[in-house]
C-alpha cells in the first residue's frame, strides 16, 4: 500500500482538526504564555521607573522596524495560500508559495540579527532593567522567527518529495506557527516602541 | 431557536464571562500599579474612573453572557446533562447544550461577584495607600 | 474486554492479530523504547515513589531536628538545602508527575475509550526528560550545593551576591528542564481528550476524571511559561549581569515574586485538581450511585485552575504592595473557594445518598474530605489582609498547605494506588491491612500537621533550623515529629501491602468493584491495544451502560470498529465527538531518550558554564528531532 493517500479526498472527508493542529495550538498557546509574562515584565519595570527609557539609553528605532516587521507579517498570504495549495493538492505551487516566503522570512532575520548585534555593541544587555528586559523580549522574538525558518525548511525538503497526509497536516500546522510569530512580532514590536515619547 | 443559534449563545455563555472577568482582572490591577508605581505616577491616570468604568462594563457583559447561558439552559430542558443512564439519553447535541449552559449559569454567578466585589471595594480605597 | 461467553473463531483471530500488531519489543529495550501509556505510566509510578522516599527522608531529617530545642542534627545551611529540596522534590518530582504521569498516563486514555495518546513518542519523551531533570537537581545535592533559599527562590537571597556558587543555577536550570516534561504532558493530554475519545463521547459524556486532567493540564500550560521565563530571568541575572532584580539599576525584588507566584498559584491548584478527579471516580464507584450536579462539579473542575490564575498576589500580602491592587487578589481568592465548595458538597452528598461501602479507596477519601476541608477553612481565613499579615511566613501556612497538598492531594493518590491496584496487576490487595494503612496514616498526618497550627499562631516561624527552650514551642513540635514518624510507619505499610499483594493477592477479574468507567470493561491488566473494539459510549458512566458493552461483543463478532489492520485509533470532533477519521499510531521509537539524552548535555553544560558545548547540545536536539519525523507513520506501513 503507498503512504500516498488521496490527500484531498481524506481532508475533505475530516471532520475535526488533525491531533497535529492542536499539537499546533499548545505549542503556540504556550510560547504565547512565555511572551505574555515577557511583555508584563516589561511593563511592570516600566510602571516602577521614572524615566523610560532610563538616560543614557537611546529610544528604540521606529520606521525600519516597523516597515520590515510589516514586510514580515505580509508573509501570512503565501504561507496560507501554501496551505490552501497542499489542500487541494497542489504540492508545486505551494513549494513555490513556501519558498518565496522563506526567502522573506529569512531576510527579516537576517536583518533582525545584523541590528539587534548592532544595537547591543553600543549598548550592552548589562546597563541596566531596561535593556535587560529589551534585549531578552527582542531575542526571544527573534528566535521563534528562526524556529520558524527551520520548520518552513524542513517542510520543503519533506514536500520535494511528494504529498502524503502527514505533510498535508504539518503544513496547516506550521501555516499556523507563521500566523502566530508575525502576530507576535507586531506585539513586541509595539511593546517596544511604546517606549518612544 | 434554532441549534445553530443556540450552540452559539452557548459559547457565549461558557466563554465570553471568563474573558471578561480575566480581562477586567489583568486591566484593573494593571490600572492600580501603574498608577502607585514611580514610572507611572505622573501619567495622571484616574484610578476610581478607570476602576468604575472596568466594573461596569465587565459587569454588564457577565451578565449578557448569564442570560445567554440561561437562555439555552431553559430551552434544552427536555435533554439530560450525558450523565443519565444511555437508555434514558436524549438527543447528543442538546445534552452538550444543556450540560455546558447549566455550567455557564454557575460560572458566570461567581465571576459576576468578583467583578462586583472588587469593583466596590477598590472604590472604596483610599488612593495607593500601603497595608 | 470482559468476555462472558466465549467469542466466535472470527471474533478470536481479531484479537489475536491486534495482539500481534501491537506487540512491543521485549526484555529492557522494549522499556527504553516504549510509547505504550500504561508502561510509561508505571515508569513515572516507579519513579516517583524514589522522589516521595527523597522527599520523606527530606522531612525526617527536618522533623529530627525540630524535635527539640536547640538541637544540632544538621547544621543551619544543610536545614536551608533540605527544606527547600523537600519543596522542590515534593511539588515538581512527586505530586506532579504522580498525578498527571502516573494516573493520567495510564488511565486517561482507557477511560475515553482510546488506544493510546494523541502523542505517543512525546509521551515517552515526556517521562525521560522528566527522569534527567530530577537525576540533574539531585545531582546538586551529591555536590553538597543543592539549593537552599527555598522553594519559590526569592530574590536577593538567590542572587549572585547572596548566593554565588551553583545552587540556584541547578535551581533555575532545573526548574525549566522539568517544566518542558510538564508542559509537554499537559499539550498532550489536552489534545488526546480532545481527539482521541471514543466516538459519541460528546464532551458532556466525558468522565469527571478526564474533566479534572483536563483542567490541570490547561493550568500548566498556561503557567509553566511564566515560572520558566522568571528562572531564566534570574539565571541571566546570575550569570550574564542583567539586571532584571537588581534594585540599583532599576530593576524589582518584587518582580520575581510577581512570575513566581502568577505560576506558583495555579500550580497549587494543579497539584490538587487531579486528585479531586480520583476522588470524584472512587466515590461512585463504592456508593455504585452517579455523582450529584454532574454539571456543576465538572465546571467547577475547571473553574478553580481558571480562577487560579488570578489570586496570586495573596501570596504577597506583606509586601507592601497598594491595597487598590491587592483588593483585586483578596476578592477572587474570596470567590475561589466557591467552586472547591460545589465539589465538597458533591461529594457529600453522593457519599451519604448512596450509602458508601467504606473499603480502603474510600476510606482515604473521606479521610481526604475532611482533611481538604480543614486547611480550606485556614486558606479562606488569609482572604483577611491584615490576619495574613499576621501569619504570613510562620507554621501556621505550613500547617495550611500541608493538610491541603497532603490531605487534598497525596490522600486521594494513596486511595488511587488502592483503587486501580486490581486493574494495574490483576490481583486484589488485602484489605485488612489497606484499612490499618490509612488510619495509622490518618493520625500521623493529623498529630504532625495539627499542632503546626497552634505553634504558627504562638509565632514559630517556617525555615528556621532550631528554636529556643521556653517559647512554649517544644511540645507542638515533639508530637509533630512523633506523628511524621507515624506517618512514615503508614506509607511504608501501605506500600508493604501493595507490594506483598502483588505476589499473593486473589485475582481480580476485569471489574472487582462495578466501575463506572471505561477501564472496569478491559481485562485486568489491559491488553496493549486497551480495547479490542473501540467501545460505544452514550453516557458519562460507560462500563453501567450493559447494553452498550453487549453492542461492543456484537461488534467484535462483525468486525465493526475493531481496526485491527494497524496501530489505528479513532479520531473523533473536539465538542460532540462524532468520528473524524481513523489515524495511524506510531509505535516504539528510540527517538524520544536519544532527545532526553541530547537535551540533558545542554542542560549539564548550561550549568557547567560550558555554553558553546551546550549550543552543540542544541544541535544535536535539532538533529535528533529531524531523526524522530524523518519517517512517517503511513510510510512505515507501505
Amino acid at each position: 500500500m503507498s503512504g500516498y493517500v488521496d490527500v484531498s479526498r481524506v481532508l475533505a472527508a475530516r471532520r475535526g482538526p488533525p491531533a497535529a493542529l492542536l499539537g499546533m495550538a499548545i505549542l503556540i498557546a504556550s510560547e504565547a504564555s512565555l511572551f505574555a509574562a515577557m511583555i508584563g515584565t516589561y511593563l511592570y519595570l516600566r510602571f516602577e521607573t521614572p524615566v523610560w527609557p532610563p538616560r543614557g539609553v537611546p529610544e528604540p528605532e521606529w520606521l525600519v522596524p516597523t516597515i520590515l516587521v510589516a514586510v514580515l507579517a505580509l508573509t501570512s498570504i503565501p504561507v496560507q495560500l501554501a496551505w490552501r495549495s497542499v489542500r487541494a493538492g497542489r504540492v508545486a505551487r505551494a513549494r513555490l508559495l513556501l519558498l518565496g516566503a522563506l526567502v522573506v522570512q529569512a531576510g527579516y532575520f537576517l536583518w533582525a540579527v545584523h541590528d539587534f548585534a548592532d544595537q547591543i555593541r553600543r549598548t550592552p544587555i548589562t546597563e541596566n532593567a531596561y535593556t535587560s528586559i529589551y534585549y531578552t523580549l527582542l531575542g526571544a522574538d527573534h528566535a521563534h522567527v528562526f524556529v520558524g525558518l527551520l520548520f518552513s525548511v524542513w517542510l520543503l525538503l519533506k514536500l520535494m518529495r511528494g504529498l502524503t497526509l502527514y505533510r498535508a497536516n504539518v503544513t496547516q500546522a506550521i501555516t499556523w506557527y507563521w500566523h502566530f510569530v508575525n502576530l507576535l512580532t507586531i506585539v513586541v514590536l509595539a511593546t517596544i516602541l511604546s517606549a518612544r515619547g | 431557536m434554532s441549534l445553530r443559534t443556540l450552540g452559539m449563545l452557548q459559547w457565549v455563555g461558557l466563554l465570553l464571562g471568563a474573558v471578561v472577568w480575566a480581562a477586567q482582572h489583568v486591566v484593573g490591577s494593571g490600572i492600580t500599579q501603574a498608577d502607585c508605581g514611580v514610572g507611572g505616577a505622573g501619567w495622571g491616570i484616574s484610578n476610581d474612573l478607570w476602576q468604575a468604568t472596568l466594573t461596569a462594563c465587565a459587569a454588564g457583559l457577565v451578565v449578557l453572557a448569564g442570560a445567554a447561558a440561561v437562555t439555552v439552559f431553559a430551552r434544552t430542558r427536555d435533554a439530560g446533562f450525558g450523565d443519565e443512564p444511555a437508555e434514558e439519553a436524549g438527543d447528543v447535541r442538546r445534552a452538550r447544550l444543556h450540560f455546558f449552559a447549566a455550567a455557564s449559569i454557575a460560572a458566570n454567578t461567581i465571576f459576576l461577584m468578583i467583578i462586583l466585589l472588587d469593583g466596590v471595594a477598590s472604590l472604596y480605597q483610599l488612593g495607593c495607600r500601603q497595608s | 474486554m470482559a468476555v462472558v461467553a466465549p467469542p466466535s473463531r472470527e471474533a478470536a483471530a481479531r484479537v489475536i492479530r491486534l495482539e500481534q500488531v501491537w506487540k512491543s519489543r521485549p526484555g529492557l529495550l522494549g522499556w527504553l523504547t516504549t510509547t505504550d501509556h500504561k508502561r510509561i505510566g508505571l515508569l513515572y509510578f516507579w519513579t516517583t515513589l524514589v522522589s516521595f522516599a527523597a522527599g520523606g527522608a527530606e522531612a525526617l531529617i527536618m522533623r529530627t531536628q525540630l524535635e527539640r530545642p536547640n538541637n544540632d542534627v544538621v547544621s543551619p545551611s544543610t536545614y536551608d538545602q533540605l527544606f527547600s529540596m523537600h519543596g522542590i522534590t515534593m511539588i515538581f518530582f512527586f505530586i506532579i508527575p504522580m498525578t498527571t504521569g502516573a494516573f493520567g498516563n495510564y488511565l486517561l486514555p482507557l477511560m475515553i475509550g482510546a488506544r493510546d495518546m494523541a502523542f505517543p513518542r512525546m509521551n515517552a519523551l515526556s517521562f525521560w526528560i522528566f527522569l534527567a531533570s530530577g537525576i540533574f537537581i539531585y545531582t546538586s545535592l551529591f555536590m553538597g550545593s543543592a539549593p537552599d533559599a527555598g522553594w519559590f527562590n526569592y530574590v536577593p537571597l538567590a542572587n549572585a551576591t547572596y548566593n554565588p556558587g551553583p545552587a540556584i543555577d541547578f535551581y533555575c536550570l532545573g526548574i525549566v528542564f522539568n517544566g518542558i516534561a510538564s508542559t509537554l504532558t499537559a499539550g498532550q493530554f489536552i489534545v488526546t481528550i480532545l481527539t482521541c475519545r471514543a466516538p459519541g463521547m460528546s464532551l458532556n459524556r466525558m468522565p469527571l476524571f478526564c474533566y479534572a486532567f483536563l483542567a490541570a493540564s490547561f493550568g500548566l500550560l498556561f503557567a509553566l511559561p511564566v515560572l520558566s521565563a522568571d528562572t531564566i530571568f534570574l539565571f541571566l541575572d546570575r550569570n550574564v549581569g542583567t539586571h532584571f532584580f537588581d534594585v540599583a539599576h532599576g530593576g524589582s525584588a518584587l518582580l520575581w515574586q510577581h512570575l513566581f507566584w502568577f505560576f506558583g498559584h495555579p500550580e497549587v491548584y494543579i497539584l490538587i485538581v487531579p486528585a479531586f478527579g480520583i476522588a470524584t471516580e472512587i466515590i461512585p464507584a463504592f456508593t455504585q450511585r452517579r455523582m450529584t450536579a454532574f454539571p456543576l462539579v465538572a465546571i467547577a473542575e475547571l473553574l478553580v485552575v481558571f480562577i487560579g490564575f488570578g489570586v496570586w498576589a495573596h501570596h504577597m500580602f506583606a509586601t507592601g504592595i497598594p491595597t487598590v491592587t491587592m483588593i483585586f487578589f483578596a476578592a477572587a481568592s474570596a470567590m475561589v473557594v466557591i467552586p472547591s465548595t460545589i465539589q465538597v458538597f458533591a461529594w457529600c452528598w453522593t457519599m451519604v445518598m448512596g450509602g458508601g461501602r467504606f473499603r480502603t479507596p474510600l476510606l482515604f477519601i473521606a479521610g481526604f474530605v475532611f482533611m481538604f476541608v480543614t486547611g480550606g477553612l485556614t486558606g479562606i481565613m488569609f482572604v483577611a489582609i491584615p490576619f495574613d499579615q499576621q501569619v504570613t511566613d510562620t507554621y501556621f501556612i505550613v500547617a495550611h498547605f500541608h493538610y491541603i497538598i497532603f490531605g487534598a492531594a497525596v490522600f486521594p493518590i494513596f486511595g488511587g494506588m488502592y483503587y486501580w491496584f486490581p486493574k494495574v496487576t490483576g490481583k486484589l490487595y488485602f484489605e485488612r491491612p489497606g484499612q490499618i494503612s490509612f488510619w495509622v496514616l490518618f493520625v500521623g498526618t493529623n498529630l504532625l500537621f495539627f499542632p503546626m497550627h497552634v505553634v504558627g499562631l504562638l509565632g514559630m516561624p517556617r525555615r528556621v533550623y532550631t528554636y529556643s527552650d521556653g517559647l512554649g514551642w517544644a511540645a507542638y513540635n515533639l508530637a509533630e515529629t512523633i506523628g511524621g514518624f507515624i506517618t512514615a510507619a503508614g506509607i511504608v505499610l501501605l506500600l508493604g501491602n501493595l507490594f506483598v499483594s502483588y505476589f499473593r493477592g486473589a485475582a481480580a477479574g476485569p471489574d472487582p468493584w462495578h466501575g463506572p468507567t471505561l477501564e472496569w470493561s478491559t481485562s485486568s491488566p489491559p491488553p496493549e491495544y486497551n480495547f479490542a473494539v473501540v467501545p460505544k459510549v452514550s453516557s458519562a458512566y460507560a462500563n453501567w451502560d450493559h447494553a452498550d458493552r453487549e453492542e461492543d461483543r456484537r461488534r467484535l463478532e462483525s468486525g465493526v470498529l475493531v481496526l485491527d489492520e494497524g496501530h489505528l485509533q479513532p479520531a473523533v470532533t473536539p465538542v460532540d465527538g462524532d468520528l473524524s477519521e481513523v489515524v495511524e499510531m506510531p509505535h516504539g521509537s528510540p527517538w524520544p531518550i536519544v532527545l532526553a539524552l541530547a537535551l540533558s548535555l545542554v542542560f549539564a553544560m548550561l550549568v557547567l558554564e560550558k555554553y558553546g558545548a551546550a549550543a552543540i547540545g542544541g544541535i544535536l536536539c535539532i538533529a535528533a528531532l529531524a531523526g524522530w519525523h524523518w519517517h512517517e507513520p503511513e510510510e512505515a506501513t507501505g
